[in-house]
């Protein structure tokens, strides 16, 4: 049974088997695949971090014409006065407007939590679609309704006739998976249940005639990313549609018509992908990210030979690596040998990986967020370019572990997520953001723009070194003397 | 009633239980919650409270149980015994605070029991129950606080003459906490007074661990800090006096007066540390005297903010700065009495002029409200027109599009404040008076 046929979607631990919690080395991963992982295994000492609740919210602010509506306690999703920053330049880059996104509470409090919270949660729908008259308002559940029982989706099914909106519930409780890439399944679920239906007016619309692809950024891309992989699919004559980050609502039915969807990052996409061809008989790729010279070729030929483009791409790949080679060639020298730690979320950080040795870094760690299987094709290509063994970490976070490698590998550089970098900043090493909307990453400019601004942080690194001088971890010596996957459980079957 | 809140200006109980347990010096957090709830925090901090995400330890560097469906179905008080044991091995602190969360609450794990079993001379472990569904931010500071009185600081200590301690500003929440403490802190040695503030740079654990020693317990807010000052007055006997949040020389003048009362201190000495201080304010604003008035800087006032910044601000501009505040928001939930105080304070503003007072936390209501006050204002007689202009929204970044509606400038100062970088500024005392009006000129004149 269609999973997108059943109230939310499965936890990515059971559909995926995804794992958070492993620590060796890249040979192990390499050699091993996923069996170096335990499921649902974990740590006898953990920090907290975030819930797939956050990136939802991300994505949900960015859609325009919606609001969104927490479902919880007044605090889950206050996340949002972060996420709004990109919202702002989101909407800024693409329609040059500033606007914030429209994100409000049901505030559940002590009395909702004893009496549930159903009928605050109808009466606020019908509130908002009278006063905001939204296309679409998102119920999204935190850990509260979840644990109470209340039956959002029931609520949503009774009153959905009443209301003009449509309304999309998106299952975010938090205590239900430590997977937070479950997000981008939770909220493609609701598009794809809600959105996508067989409407007179989604009917209505129009099929386009040339060659249309479907482009996925989830919120990990910002314009100036878009834009690069649209300069590069408009190379090869195919027009090109973003989903669903920005999209408007009246359009996303388009999704159905196209030839082809692409993923710009499997760990994203799947759950989608394979719904639209299943249901749209829409053939999709999921291989490569475009992050990193080798792999953004690697990605666009993959596109052209759906469209049998092959000579064509080959010609444009070859023009493209060859400018930015000749660009590259002045920060190379400086870049040799430097040694470069990476972490953040799985496919992300390898393909970053893979890029800094491409540009002559050496790479002497690793981090994922998680591991699934969609992965293993790029601890290869890994292994293969850095022809090293390094540390591997799997670890939703747990910048204990990292605190811990980073004093062992000593690396020059670290690139981490957002939120992610204080930690190798507070122990004075170069730092650089791999992941923030408003910079570039993807394609060939994109490897061109992260070179030019590691070069930029590592000519003066004073701020992180300065820092470093002062102010402390808090983690205790002793915590430095130990094996940095100390508190990974073990797998008690096989390994 | 409407049955949400458009763009709280707040988080949760335990969002705000974390920013101050992260501001407590040498202090860190256990979560016993699910995944999220700290990356929500340094999330909502990244965006609102002026680019200062945690601390010592904060934001994902926080240690937590991270329970998933396993513990809410069996119970994780195993779970959170595992993890304060080795926590005690990893992290580096010398006082560890378990805050609950609205999770762990509703499965009832018995936090208390857990942690008995450590608590020995060497470790210093107390809990609070911070579930966010039991209210905003400042209640998780406030329960965070009575923790601490309780649980942790000594009990029948002998009094220190001239030692207080001052509450009422919610770490983060208030954007300008660091500056605000500090510049209350400087002023009050001003009277030989040794001021325990808890969360800046200069106090210390063991400051602390003897507030019980205090002589008098100050509390800088009509809201906030309330309950602290009621505990401790139970708990150590330790009498307590409030006064709004003291902004620029009037206010300052009064706070003076009321602290010095409270403890009997010659009336002399308060009045010569006022004239001083008088002194050195109107001093140091003299030279903006000729622009002030050749730019024709004054300006109607909309003040949008929590219970301490939007009374003390309005006292501020209307009493201190000539300016003429309009429609006052209260944005922060508030029970009965405590709107009463709160109107009270803004019915006894020097000119007798009483502001437009209304308390909503909803953005659209909040836009709403100011709106149509200012077109209520407005009078017309043919081409003359006699609107509430030249007009400033002195309120949090969320206000912009409000502002620039009412062809207003804007200054974000409440929660949230995503515009702006803030360390150790603060609005507090006469010297925060003149940074408040370097911050809003500047904001008037920034495209000159
Ligand atoms: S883990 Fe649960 S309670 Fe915490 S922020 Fe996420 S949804 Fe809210």
């Amino acid at each position: 049974m269609s999973y997108f046929l059943q109230k939310e979607p499965p936890r990515r631990e059971q559909r995926l088997n995804a794992c958070i919690a492993s620590g060796g080395n890249l040979s192990d991963m390499t050699n091993r695949k996923m069996r170096c992982c335990v499921p649902d295994g974990e740590r006898t000492f953990t920090q907290n971090n975030i819930c797939l609740l956050l990136p939802a919210l991300g994505m949900m602010n960015s859609i325009p014409n919606s609001v969104v509506l927490m479902h919880g306690a007044v605090g889950c999703g206050s996340s949002s006065h972060g996420g709004n920053v990109g919202v702002r330049a989101g909407n800024n880059h693409r329609w040059g407007v500033i606007k914030d996104g429209t994100w409000l509470s049901t505030a559940l409090n002590e009395s909702d939590v004893i009496c549930g919270g159903e009928e605050k949660l109808e009466a606020a729908i019908r509130e908002i679609d009278e006063h905001y008259k939204p296309m679409i308002v998102f119920v999204v559940t935190g850990c509260v309704p979840g644990i109470i029982g209340d039956d959002v989706d029931g609520v949503v099914q009774r009153i959905q006739p009443e209301i003009a909106a449509n309304i999309l519930p998106v299952h975010c409780e938090g205590f239900k998976t430590k997977i937070w890439a479950t997000a981008y399944d939770a909220v493609y679920h609701a598009i794809g249940r809600v959105m996508l239906q067989d409407t007179s007016e989604n009917l209505a619309l129009k099929k386009p005639e040339k060659a249309t692809v479907n482009l996925m950024n989830v919120s990990s891309m910002g314009r100036v990313d878009e834009l690069e992989l649209e300069r590069l699919l408009h190379t090869l004559g195919l027009e090109v549609n973003i989903f669903p980050v920005f999209s408007k609502p009246e359009k996303m039915y388009a999704m159905t018509h196209a030839d082809l969807s692409i993923s710009t990052c499997p760990t994203h996409d799947d759950y989608l992908l394979k719904h639209l061809q299943e249901k749209y008989g829409i053939p999709f790729v999921l291989k490569h990210m475009p992050i990193g010279i080798g792999n953004t070729s690697e990605w666009l030929r993959n596109v052209a030979a759906f469209f049998q483009l092959e000579n064509q791409v080959e010609k444009i790949i070859e023009e493209e690596e060859a400018e930015l080679e000749t660009a590259l060639q002045e920060f190379k020298a400086f870049f040799k040998g430097k040694k470069v730690f990476v972490s953040a979320g799985e496919f992300r950080a390898l393909a970053t990986a893979i890029l800094l040795a491409e540009l002559g870094f050496e790479v002497v760690a690793v981090r994922s967020f998680h591991h699934d299987e969609f992965a293993d094709s790029e601890y290869e290509k890994l292994s293969k370019i850095t022809a090293k063994d390094f540390p591997l970490n799997i670890a939703n976070c747990q910048p204990f572990e990292e605190a811990n490698l980073i004093r062992r590998v000593k690396p020059d550089l670290f690139l981490g997520h957002m939120n992610g970098n204080s930690t190798a900043a507070k122990l004075g090493i170069a730092t650089n953001v791999i992941y923030n909307v408003g910079l570039q990453f993807v394609g060939y400019q994109g490897a061109y723009q992260l070179a030019r601004r590691l070069y930029r942080q590592l000519t003066n690194p004073g701020f992180n070194q300065n820092i470093s001088k002062w102010v402390q971890l808090p983690y205790s010596e002793d915590w430095y003397q130990q094996d940095p996957f100390a508190h990974i459980k073990q797998s008690e079957g096989e390994v | 009633m409407k049955h949400f809140i458009e763009r709280p200006r707040f988080t949760c109980a335990l969002g705000g239980a974390i920013a101050t347990v992260t501001a407590l010096p040498r202090a860190i957090h256990i979560l016993h919650a699910p995944p999220g709830c700290a990356g929500n925090t340094a999330w909502t901090q990244m965006g609102g409270c002026g680019l200062q995400v945690g601390g010592y330890c904060g934001g994902i560097s926080i240690p937590g149980t991270n329970v998933q469906e396993r513990e809410v179905v069996f119970g994780g008080s195993d779970r959170l015994q595992e993890q304060i044991q080795n926590t005690l091995k990893v992290m580096d602190a010398d006082l560890y605070v378990v805050l609950t969360s609205c999770v762990t609450e509703i499965i009832g794990d018995d936090v208390d029991s857990v942690i008995a079993p450590f608590q020995n001379d060497e470790t210093q472990i107390i809990s609070a129950e911070t579930g966010g569904f039991k209210g905003n931010s400042y209640l998780g500071y406030e329960i965070v606080l009575e923790s601490i009185l309780k649980n942790y600081v000594t009990r029948g200590e002998a009094t220190v003459k001239g030692r207080v301690n001052l509450w009422g500003i919610a770490p983060s929440f208030d954007v300008f906490w660091r500056g605000n403490l500090e510049g209350l802190r400087q002023l009050l040695s001003r009277l030989g007074l040794e001021v325990n503030t808890f969360f800046t740079m200069d106090d210390h654990l063991d400051g602390i661990r003897h507030a019980s020693s205090a002589q008098l317990n100050i509390v800088v807010s009509d809201v906030f800090g309330w309950q602290a000052a009621k505990i401790s007055q139970e708990v150590h006997g330790i009498p307590y006096v409030v006064s709004p949040l003291p902004i620029g020389p009037s206010a300052s003048d009064l706070f003076l007066r009321r602290v010095g009362e409270a403890l009997g201190l010659s009336e002399e000495l308060i009045e010569a540390v006022i004239t001083t201080e008088n002194q050195r304010y109107y001093k140091l604003l003299e030279p903006l005297t000729d622009c002030y008035n050749d730019m024709d800087l004054q300006r109607y006032a909309a003040v949008v903010g929590d219970s301490n910044y939007a009374t003390a601000i309005t006292a501020f501009l209307e009493n201190d700065f000539g300016w003429l505040p309009q429609v006052i928001v209260i944005t922060d939930t508030l029970m009965e009495e405590q709107q009463e105080r709160i109107v009270n304070r803004l019915s006894s503003l020097k000119s007798g002029r009483i502001p437009k007072i209304i308390f909503k936390g909803d953005l659209t209501d909040i836009a709403k409200s100011i709106k149509e006050h200012w077109e209520g204002s407005q009078t017309r007689y043919g081409k003359y027109v006699n609107a509430l202009s030249p007009a400033f929204v002195v309120g949090s970044s969320l206000d912009r599009p409000l502002a620039q509606e009412l062809g207003a400038a804007h200054l974000s100062i409440s929660f949230p404040v995503s515009n702006r970088a803030v360390i150790d500024r603060g609005y507090t005392g006469y010297q925060g008076g003149l940074r408040l009006i370097e911050d809003l000129i500047s904001a008037i004149i920034v495209n000159r």
